[in-house]
């Protein structure tokens, strides 16, 4: 039985390999830059445009060798900083990290505790629900302008803007995790005269903490996506604003490492909240 | 037995119970009976007729739309740690470990005691129980009569001044079902406990109760009458009690009431002998031997 | 610079940093500079403590006239230790704010702005300048609005749209530099290449940078020239520069007039051809600025000077020629531009590919020249009528007074040894049609294409 599963694990690992080495391959063929077939051109003006223009073609696509040693470049020295403007990859990931941290965790601290309002009070829960609904569906980008306008401070707008995104799957499943904890558990509780304070958290959290952290990733991941938006829209720092300078350039390969380490730390966060969600579900 | 101007430990009065708005049928009204310190009392009767309701308000968990249930002669407004509850499904918390689960009522019990001392007292009630070496365990990794046990453990961990069971070994398989009515048998002579227990189990009701409390069905259930058990405790043995000579008497007519007067109660007290507050306390065990069955009531009018 | 508050006929009215009410016709007399800096910040301290003292200009002339301007003084100083103050602003004559802010958008309009970072020339004036750069237009006002900018590189329309209350909160916004003028140009995607008659453009979908730019109204301006109307005719939508080129090569749009390099980008790649420079449709246009809050000026009179000068300096600099090259690679890293250095030497030198095999030379393709001429914000506001931006009666040459500071940038080229030009003569002609300034309103009637 193990032995069958490690077999087959170990035969999808093989079976990825290979769908990653045939992607690779192929990019590597179609991007490769046509022959020098175009028009010959005027070498005064060949030394003045690109390499592909030169030969009276639109710029290739970088191959996944030019991609591979941009990523080298970028992870050999991720920490330096030239200048307000052009900082290291490591430097912008750790600024798009502090500001999804900080954006979730405020968010966690407000969804949470109100979460538990709602969820305990069918009052409370009728009275905010239509805010709920209406707020919910807002793309949080659209944020951005009232944040900005009222707020008046770009960095704290973007955290305004992580914080509104990652709020209402915090406060949803909060609320529906502390509304659905089971009627027993809670009469367990009055039967042995716990007050409201020891309830909450002995027994109502440990009880909905599987919805809570459900809802914090699906958080995290919507925060994750938001601020490489937020950041392209207000530059500055970050790896969204890094995304959008090397747009500027055009520079494919920049973009596309970008890419990479904004999914590899994507999982990683999403990976480290599955875990923290692991430890707090119970078997029933 | 009753005493003048003297109420027994629990004495339920007027209890009626309605859902939604209070031209809807009541589940239950006009319910009288008492449980005396140290009794073991059954409450049997249809599902749904109302039974686990009335078990809540005895617990403090529902409020009756009428009626009050008074303790000690104090009418209850709440839960306590007084009256300690087997709930039917065994409502262990799923998070915490058998120990987790123990303590966490007896830390209820006794807020100020420190951590050592509280789990000391509950491995007693572990043991008690004859769930040694599961401490650690989670619920999910119990069997269905082991998390009977702990639901059982952590009621009696609080040293309750009576116990609440709501059904508490329907789920469970004859053979286990058998060990733990033993077990709480033994559990309650020892402690003396003061018992209130659902169950739809005639045979269980004979075994462990001193007096059977007949329900009817609803909606509009009442309590048509109260059986007392004139087996005494100690000639009743699970493994031998359909041989005790009142045994059959007593079944029958248990049996009787479930299949037959349980639905045509209301035909049944047409004449209007029925008075709610002062029921038929009858003894079929008796009855072949004692053939008039004496009306007793059951608590002198105030 | 500053005038002599003991005059009794001058009014005392904060109008901007210098602590001057710069009525043209007062300049000539005003901008005698005082002989040192001591001279100028005690008459500076001395007006402002007349300015408390006696806030309403008229007593305070009453009281000068009837005591004199020294029995004034005495008066003044048995009650509020002038020397002390003014002793206290000669030293503060030092910027405010040594650390400022400016935000800018990455083209090659800007280059007075980013180039005065790495060649130093912000830190001459003593300033230590954090050159940010932004992504967009919107941006940069929402930043600017918010404080967070000290400073910042704006389209030459967005001040006035901003102190008119056109697209944000009406707050009063100042330019007292033009960055660049000419230097944008009309793209096409290559596949248009035998399209050069604008006639042929119907149902073509081009982009401008915002909708408040002189790229907006100078390509409606063009199109209109040529017959067709820029709302009806084509589709004009705001993109971002950056994402330009990308749309073109992604055939997403037609074209774009649009600010370098993203021109000369779309060439260096192969996506597109310079069907047209800007500068042939009307030499001398403005395009960028460089722009401050009539609050920052007003609280930081000296940052607000200082920056000015290092922005004047950089801008004269850039105007030289043989200093193009250099600053191409001083602007060409990631901390500015981000852009191929080749790309920025031949927007800069003027000798570039036009994306059609041909090398070609044109030495103004870009050119600086920090003078805010009144009557661009004129022509611009006109554009604003026409196109229906702007409803309303205005009133013209006020607005353009207000917002754009001829007057500061005349006072300090001179204090710079630079000739100010008269802010008078300035003659505007666009694709053969002259403007006249003083006539606005005929000249939004006299168009056969407009909204309003
Ligand atoms: N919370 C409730 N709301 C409405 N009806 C209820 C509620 N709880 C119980 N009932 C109704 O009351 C009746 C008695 O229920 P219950 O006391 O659980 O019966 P039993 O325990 O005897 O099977 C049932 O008909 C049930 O539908
Ligand atoms: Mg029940």
């Amino acid at each position: 039985m193990t032995t069958l599963k490690k077999s087959l694990g170990l035969r999808a690992a093989l079976l990825s390999l290979l769908i990653f080495a045939a992607i690779v391959g192929l990019w590597q063929i179609a991007a490769q830059p046509p022959a020098a077939s175009g028009p010959a051109v005027d070498p005064e003006y060949a030394k003045l445009v690109g390499a592909a223009a030169a030969t009276g073609a639109k710029s290739a696509m970088p191959t996944p060798a030019d991609i591979g040693v941009t990523i080298w470049k970028h992870l050999m020295d991720p920490f330096y900083v030239k200048g307000t403007n052009d900082k290291g990859i490591g430097i912008q990931l750790a600024y798009s990290l502090g500001r999804v941290l900080l954006g979730f965790g405020l968010a966690a601290l407000f969804a949470v505790p109100l979460g538990f309002l709602i969820g305990m009070s069918p009052l409370v829960y009728r009275a905010l629900d239509p805010f709920i609904q209406i707020l919910k569906p807002v793309s949080p980008l659209a944020w951005m302008p009232l944040a900005l306008y009222t707020i008046k401070d770009s960095a704290i707008s973007s955290i305004f803007v992580i914080f509104i995104c990652s709020v209402w799957p915090m406060l949803i499943n909060t609320a529906f995790g502390v509304a659905s904890v089971r009627r027993e558990w809670l009469n367990v509780a009055r039967t042995l005269e716990v007050g409201p304070f020891r309830t909450a958290f002995k027994v109502i959290l440990p009880a909905a903490a599987p919805t809570i952290m459900t809802g914090m990733r699906i958080s995290i991941g919507i925060a994750w996506l938001v601020i490489v938006a937020a950041e392209m829209l207000v530059g500055g720092t970050g790896i969204g604003y890094f995304v959008w300078n090397e747009w500027n350039n055009l520079s494919i390969a920049n973009i596309v490492t970008a890419i990479l380490l904004i999914g590899v730390v994507g999982l990683l966060l999403d990976q480290g909240l599955a875990r923290l969600t692991k430890l707090v579900t119970y078997p029933e | 037995m009753d005493r003048p101007l003297q109420r027994p430990l629990i004495s339920v009065e007027g209890l009626a119970r309605r859902f939604g708005d209070s031209n809807q049928p009541a589940v239950f009204e006009n319910i009288w009976f008492g449980i005396d310190r140290g009794e073991f009392v059954c409450l049997i009767g249809h599902s749904g007729c109302g039974k686990t309701t009335i078990l809540n308000v005895l617990a403090g968990l529902d409020q009756p739309s009428d009626g009050a249930v008074i303790v000690d002669n104090r009418e209850i407004d709440g839960p306590s740690l007084d009256r300690a509850v087997i709930f039917q499904g065994h409502a262990l918390l799923p998070w915490l470990s058998v120990m987790g689960n123990i303590a966490f009522a007896v830390s209820s019990r006794w807020p100020s005691w420190d951590r050592a001392k509280v789990q000391d007292h509950a491995r007693k009630f572990i043991e008690l129980v004859g769930l040694k070496g599961a401490e650690a365990k989670k619920p999910s990794q119990l069997s269905g009569g082991m998390k009977q046990r702990v639901g059982i453990a952590r009621a009696l961990s609080i040293q309750p001044k009576m116990l609440l069971m709501d059904e508490p070994f329907s789920a469970l398989d004859a053979l286990t079902r058998g060990m733990l009515q033993d077990e709480v048998l033994r559990i309650c002579a020892d402690t003396n406990q003061t018992v209130f227990m659902i169950t739809h189990d005639v045979d269980e009701a004979i075994l462990l109760a001193d007096k059977i409390v007949l329900m009817t069905n609803g909606p509009g259930a009442k309590i048509a009458e109260i059986v007392v058990n004139t087996m005494p405790r100690n000639e009743r043995h699970r493994n031998d009690l359909h041989r005790h000579p009142q045994y059959y008497a007593i079944r029958n007519h248990l049996v009787e009431f479930l299949v037959n007067r349980s639905k045509a109660f209301d035909q049944e007290i047409a004449d209007g002998s029925y008075d709610p507050r002062r029921l038929k306390l009858v003894k079929p065990g008796l009855a072949a031997v004692n053939p008039p069955a004496e009306v007793v009531p059951l608590r002198h009018t105030l | 610079m500053f005038k002599d508050p003991f005059d009794p006929k001058t009014l005392l009215k904060p109008r901007c940093s210098c602590g001057g009410d710069h009525a043209p016709a007062d300049h000539a007399r005003l901008s005698a500079v005082p002989a040192s800096d001591e001279q100028r910040f005690s008459r500076v301290v001395d007006a402002a403590v007349l300015r408390a003292v006696f806030p309403v200009d008229a007593q305070r002339r009453q009281f000068l006239k009837t005591v004199g301007a020294t029995t004034a003084m005495a008066a003044i100083s048995s009650v509020f230790p002038l020397a002390t103050a003014r002793e206290a602003f000669a030293q503060g004559g030092a910027p405010e704010k040594k650390d400022l802010k400016v935000g800018f958008i990455p083209i090659t309009c800007a280059t007075p702005i980013i180039m005065a970072h790495p060649m130093g020339f912000y830190s001459k004036q003593g300033l230590n300048v954090e050159v940010v750069k932004t992504a967009g237009w919107a941006v940069i006002r929402d930043k600017s609005l918010a404080k967070e900018y000290d400073a910042a590189h704006m389209l030459t329309p967005m001040p006035l749209a901003i102190s008119l209350g056109i697209g944000s909160n009406p707050v009063p916004w100042t330019m007292p530099a033009v960055e660049n003028i000419n230097g944008q140009a009309i793209t096409l995607a290559i596949k248009h290449k035998d399209k050069r008659n604008p006639k042929d453009w119907k149902g073509f979908r081009f982009a401008v940078p915002f909708d408040y730019s002189m790229h907006n109204y100078l390509l409606r301006y063009y199109v209109a020239e040529h017959g067709l109307d820029p709302d009806k005719d084509i589709s004009i939508r705001s993109v971002p520069p950056a994402e330009m080129v990308a749309n073109l090569r992604a055939d997403n749009i037609d074209g774009y007039l649009g600010p370098d390099p993203f021109n000369q980008r779309a060439v260096f790649d192969g996506v597109g051809f310079i069907h047209v420079l800007t500068k042939e449709l009307w030499d001398g246009h403005p395009c960028c600025a460089f722009t401050v809050s009539k609050e920052f000026a007003t609280q930081n009179p000296n940052a607000y000077r200082a920056l000015l000068k290092a922005i004047i300096e950089a801008t004269a600099y850039a105007s030289k020629q043989e200093n193009r090259k250099e600053i191409a690679r001083a602007i060409a890293p990631t901390n500015y531009l981000n852009q191929p250095e080749t790309v920025l030497e031949q927007i800069l030198t003027g000798t570039y590919a036009d994306g059609l095999g041909a090398v070609k030379k044109d030495p103004n393709r870009i050119d600086f020249d920090p003078f805010p001429w009144n009557q661009f914000a004129i022509w611009i506001m006109t554009q604003m009528k026409r196109w229906g931006q702007l409803k309303g009666d205005v009133d013209y040459a006020k607005v353009a007074a207000d917002v754009y500071l001829a007057t500061d940038t005349a006072n300090m080229m001179k204090e710079m040894g630079l000739t100010p030009p008269d802010p008078s003569k300035k003659t505007i002609v666009i694709m053969g049609k002259a403007f006249d300034p003083a006539k606005p309103n005929e000249y939004v009637e006299s168009f056969a294409i407009k909204r309003s």
